[in-house]
């Protein structure tokens, strides 16, 4: 696909993003959802988040592979981001185990 | 510039500033994903100016370059970024009293990130010049760093290793959002069950499954907050 198809597609994105962005934002008071509503709503940000990470560390090709280079890797962020408040230390020892893994030991 | 307003931007920024700092690799990472995939340096930044969600930039860009039909790249976008629809309702009452001209560039930067640490004192401060400064800190400081390590990842492609799995540092970036998040039971739950149904639900076309795990991990979490004892900021 090129010119001018791709730059359709890039605002077809662009609208795909920015319309629920700015959906209750901009309505303001004009639209509101129940408080049962926005008291589960409070949810919504870990909900995406693990539904976004989940299937990138537990699964490949297509199948959950319990024991996987991603899946280690992961488990030392997640005790890395949780003893130590450096923000850079998850990504270099979560590179590290990654590549450790793969290069090292040839998984 | 209004004080109250500068005051908010001030803080905002402080509490977002450590967390932004993840957003580099990930910016980084897009950059690369989007040369890799054949688009020009306008081409790329094009796109990233017009999206601003690396998750949906990533996720469309294979189904765009195989010249697959406008409405499934349409849906496909739109099925990746309804968590935002959830966001925006979640902070919309912190807008409340912000003129619409600057609510709708506030819709624009709204991003994981800074919803997942902004939006508890945006439900709860009075002052709707300090609610927009809190918000509008944070945001345009992530704006600034994306755009630009986006740029640093486009123009520098080409330099990197490409056998390093670097898109994994994506998935770090997450995490490192996620886990704070996670501290309080019903959260914990909230994310288990969104991440559990998530690889569940993975073979749903569209990536239509990832909307489904979220609402069930929403679900969780409610349910979770009224079953449990110790709920603690409810």
């Amino acid at each position: 696909m090129d010119g001018i198809w791709l730059w359709i597609s890039f605002v077809l994105v662009s609208m795909a993003t920015h319309l629920p962005r700015g959906s209750f934002i901009v309505l303001g008071q004009r639209a509101s959802l129940p408080p049962a509503v926005q008291g589960a709503l409070r949810y919504a940000p870990a909900a995406a988040l693990a539904a976004i990470v989940a299937p990138s560390v537990f699964v490949v090709d297509g199948d959950v592979q319990p024991f996987n280079p991603k899946l280690a890797a992961a488990v030392v962020v997640l005790v890395v981001t949780l003893r130590w408040k450096n923000p850079w230390l998850p990504f270099i020892v979560g590179m590290g185990v990654l590549l450790g893994l793969r290069k090292g030991l040839g998984f | 510039m209004n004080r109250r307003f500068v005051a908010g931007a001030r803080s905002g920024f402080r509490i977002f500033l450590p967390l932004s700092i993840g957003l580099i690799p990930w910016a980084l990472v897009t950059g690369v994903a989007l040369t890799s995939a054949g688009l020009s340096v306008v081409e790329a930044m094009g796109m990233n100016l017009l999206v601003y969600a690396g998750v949906a930039q990533i996720a469309t860009l294979p189904l765009i370059m195989a010249g697959a039909p406008l409405w499934l790249i349409g849906l496909t976008g739109l099925a990746l970024n309804l968590r935002f629809l959830i966001f925006s309702a979640a902070i919309a009452k912190g807008f409340h009293g912000v003129p619409l001209r600057l609510r709708i560039p506030s819709g624009y930067l709204l991003i994981d990130g800074v919803f997942a640490v902004c939006t508890e004192r945006m439900l709860a401060v009075r002052d709707w010049r300090w609610r927009l400064g809190y918000f509008l800190g944070p945001s345009l400081w992530g704006w600034c760093l994306w755009q630009s390590f986006v740029l640093t990842g486009v123009l520098g492609a080409g330099a990197l290793p490409q056998d390093w799995s670097l898109e994994f540092m994506a998935t770090i970036a997450l995490m490192v959002i996620l886990v704070p998040l996670s501290k309080n039971r019903p959260m914990l739950v909230a994310a288990l069950s969104g991440g559990v149904a998530s690889v569940l639900l993975r073979g749903m076309p569209l990536k239509l499954g990832v909307i489904v795990a979220i609402v069930i991990g929403i679900v969780a979490g409610f349910v979770a907050s009224r079953a449990l004892p110790d709920t603690r900021g409810a």
